[in-house]
């Protein structure tokens, strides 16, 4: 006699999936970002391109406190667009893929919640840009010459508070996006128009003076700026990181407001 | 796990819960009263009341819009009903949601899993959520896709992702399983096979409400079944006495005479 039939309700117990459970589930998102090949190499290749192109002209241009071009200019604008392509182009196409397939529904009657994928996609996002980040980094130093920041614990808290920015406006991407194609336009359109504001085609002195400080205002300017002022060693506006903050908790109520799980 | 051991021992399936005595202070496996649901002007659900006793096999009929898949979504949780209550193992899918999630196993219509993903890795990602899983090996043999363990899920047929979908949702040992279209658009000998998957079940006493629009499947699986038609629940019975009912020779012919329409595929 199975006595499956007599248990009351009652020992039916609510587990969390564990430990073993998180990791398998950000292996499998690992899995899925690095068989995504245009996904996995652009955010990476690009701002290396970017940086390879333009390192040994700005390494040779002085700035300020005795720091070359390339590290006030060039290697925050290239890890700001490793972090924006990664939060704002590449993660808001993998949930809009989930939604309109039927993922994240599928998931829903399992014992997992949908926000366990978004915390593994956030999890291997962070490695991804970590790994472009590094990569780019050590290019810098070893083949140009760069420098590491002067306020390193400044610029690692302006990289950590940068991704959580990008990460907010992907979301909104994702809570937006249709489907997967229109996340990754969004996503683009987004991108570019962040960084075009924001110092991606040139300094933003040849924008008008309105637009110049808006584009300082959105993460891409505002992570650009403030990552130039700890690599430089000199005070960050607070303009700078509050406008990152607030983009964190803006796009955070409109992701909350608006994401579709189906 | 209980069931595991009847099947090993080879003892006989138990008899359909609902020819023993049933005396009604016995909890069903899934009780659902007075389910409503429209979607804008369109009355998708129309008061269906369901019982299924524990390690009964329902099968859940109509044609297509009679509103079949409706019904066990919104006894899944998946869908708020307007109207009615639902309890599955005495739970709230909705309330309880965390604890159903447990010990229910539901396989979707039209439900995709990470494109990129090959059918071992998938099954390890399902197994892990739950704290006693049925081996990988078991399940892929369940459905016949040990050969594809190592497949991408999007180089997979549409028949071999269905088949891993059904495997995926009997990773936990679900003690209520809830699958809609079992084995349309499969070959005849998949077909054969997912049958045996569901005989296995019925051994293992977990209780199956299945949706199908095959009316052999119904014959040769299903305890009773529930037939729906426009949202409205026309009969509960056994497959035998469905026929009896509408006068008619065989099941197919049972339901063109109650419904008027043929027994289709879904759209």
């Amino acid at each position: 006699m199975n006595n499956a039939d007599q248990l009351p309700a009652t020992v039916i117990e609510a587990r969390r999936p564990g430990p073993r459970a998180w990791l398998t589930m950000i292996l499998c998102e690992g899995r899925m970002v690095a068989r995504d090949t245009a996904g996995l190499v652009v955010p990476i290749g690009l701002p290396l391109l970017i940086l390879v192109m333009s390192a040994s002209s700005a390494g040779e241009r002085a700035a300020v406190n005795g720091r070359t071009g390339l590290d006030v200019f060039v290697i925050p604008l290239v890890f700001t667009i490793v972090m924006a392509l990664i939060g704002v182009v590449n993660m808001p196409s993998f949930l809009a893929l989930y939604r309109r397939t039927g993922i994240l529904r599928r998931l829903a009657v399992t014992p997992a919640s949908p926000f366990m994928v978004l915390a593994a996609q956030a999890v291997v996002s962070v490695l991804q840009t970590a790994v472009g980040v590094a990569a780019a980094l050590a290019v810098a130093v070893a083949a140009f010459g760069a420098r590491l920041p002067a306020r390193p614990v400044a610029a690692l808290g302006v990289v950590l508070l940068a991704m959580a920015a990008m990460y907010a406006t992907g979301m909104v991407v994702a809570a937006v996006a249709p489907t997967p194609n229109s996340a990754v336009a969004i996503g683009l359109v987004a991108f570019f128009a962040f960084g075009a504001l924001g110092g991606l085609f040139g300094g933003r002195d040849a924008l008008p003076d309105a637009l110049a400080t808006l584009g300082g205002l959105l993460p891409f300017g505002a992570t650009v700026e403030a990552l130039s002022a700890a690599w430089a060693g000199v005070a960050i506006d607070p303009a700078h990181p509050l406008s990152l903050a607030v983009a964190v908790a803006a796009g955070a109520a409109v992701s909350v407001a608006f994401f579709r799980w189906d | 796990m209980a069931g595991d051991a009847d099947f090993r021992h080879g003892r006989a399936p138990a008899r359909p819960a609902y020819r023993r005595r049933m005396s009604d202070q016995r909890d069903a496996a899934v009780l659902a009263e007075n389910l409503r649901k429209r979607y804008g002007d369109t009355v998708a659900v129309d008061d269906v009341s369901l019982r299924v006793e524990p390690g009964e096999v329902l099968g859940v009929l109509g044609a297509n819009g009679a509103g079949k898949t409706t019904t066990v979504e919104m006894i899944a949780g998946l869908r708020v009903p307007d109207g009615g209550r639902v309890s599955v193992l005495g739970l709230d899918p909705r309330r309880d949601r965390a604890r159903l999630r447990q010990v229910l196993g539901v396989q979707l219509q039209r439900a995709d899993l990470h494109p990129l993903l090959t059918v071992a890795e998938l099954v390890a990602l399902f197994r892990s959520l739950y704290p006693d899983p049925r081996p990988a090996d078991e399940l892929l043999d369940l459905v016949g896709l040990t050969d594809r363990r190592r497949t991408r899920f999007d180089r997979l047929s549409g028949g071999q992702r269905q088949r891993l979908s059904v495997a995926l949702a009997l990773a936990g040992r679900p003690r209520v399983a809830i699958l809609d279209e079992l084995t349309t658009g499969l070959d005849p000998r998949a077909r054969r096979r997912m049958w045996a998957a569901i005989e296995r079940l019925r051994a293992e006493r977990v209780t199956v409400l299945l949706v199908t629009h095959a009316m052999e499947e119904a014959e040769r699986l299903c305890d009773r079944v529930a037939l729906l038609d426009g949202g409205r629940l026309l009969l509960t019975d056994t497959p035998a006495g469905m026929v009896a009912r509408a006068g008619a020779g065989n099941l197919d012919d049972a339901f063109v005479a109650l419904t008027g329409k043929e027994p289709e595929e879904p759209r």
